[in-house]
């Protein structure tokens, strides 16, 4: 095995173990982002008002958000 | 080929696996024994086990007050536990509030007072044990103590599918 490559395994291995903290944000956690201040889409009622003038006039639907919002409820 | 003509990104692979296999372990699912909960309560003094009720069907819910299907199912499931319990059936719901802050889940049950046991976990170690995903999340635990059923989330029309899992619980009894 060349230099390069012992150097490559040497660096690549500490960084698989500190994949371990690559850790979603858990569920009990999510009371902060639950905050309504915290949705992404500060007023849905005009974001659905913009996604049926889409939808009417250019026959797109979708895409523009996930549902729910930051608690993962449903 | 020789060893030396495999890449070196290679070779890390099995150090990922390992990492990704430890991360995803399985949830706590029907068929397995419920994990050991024992928890203070939220609102009284003195902590309470799962294992005390052991002998009676038991509903285990994972919940929070900034969760809204938590608003619905909470009444709901008073209103199934204290029926169920009047007619005979040994019910009991056993709720676990995650809030990091209890006061939160006080001021929350102030609102919505409930009849059943709610426990206090802020630190969250038995959603942790129950690889709970998504609020709520909730367990039957069958009168031997293992997990009959796993429910995520929550819906008005979910009430009659867990009333039916535990009735049908009930009728296996002796």
């Amino acid at each position: 095995m060349s230099g390069s490559r012992k150097l490559l395994l040497v660096l690549l291995l500490p960084c698989s173990v500190m994949l371990s903290g690559c850790q979603p944000v858990q569920a009990w956690e999510r009371g902060v982002l639950a905050k309504p201040e915290m949705a992404i889409d500060a007023n849905p009622l005009e974001t659905q008002l913009n996604n049926h003038i889409y939808f009417s006039k250019e026959a797109s639907n979708g895409g523009h958000s996930a549902t729910g919002g930051g608690c993962g409820c449903n | 080929m020789k060893i030396n003509q495999i890449p070196s990104i290679l070779a890390f692979l099995p150090v990922l696996c390992l990492v990704l296999i430890v991360q995803g372990a399985s949830a706590a699912e029907t068929g397995d024994t419920a994990p050991a909960v024992q928890l203070p309560q939220l609102q009284v003094d003195g902590s309470m086990a799962l294992a005390d009720f052991r002998g009676r069907i038991v509903y285990l819910d994972f919940w929070a007050s900034w969760c809204p299907p938590c608003l619905v199912s909470m009444p709901i499931m008073n209103e199934m536990r204290n029926r169920l319990q009047a007619q005979g059936v040994p019910f009991e719901v056993v709720a676990v509030n995650v809030d990091s802050d209890p006061e939160d889940g006080i001021d929350f049950l102030l609102d919505k007072p409930v009849d059943f046991i709610v426990l206090s976990d802020p630190e969250g170690r038995s959603p942790a044990d129950y690889k709970v995903v998504g609020m709520p999340t909730s367990f039957l635990v069958g009168a031997d103590g293992v997990i009959a059923m796993r429910h995520q989330g929550f819906r008005r029309s979910d009430a009659q599918t867990i009333e039916n899992e535990i009735m049908k619980l009930a009728g296996g009894m002796p």
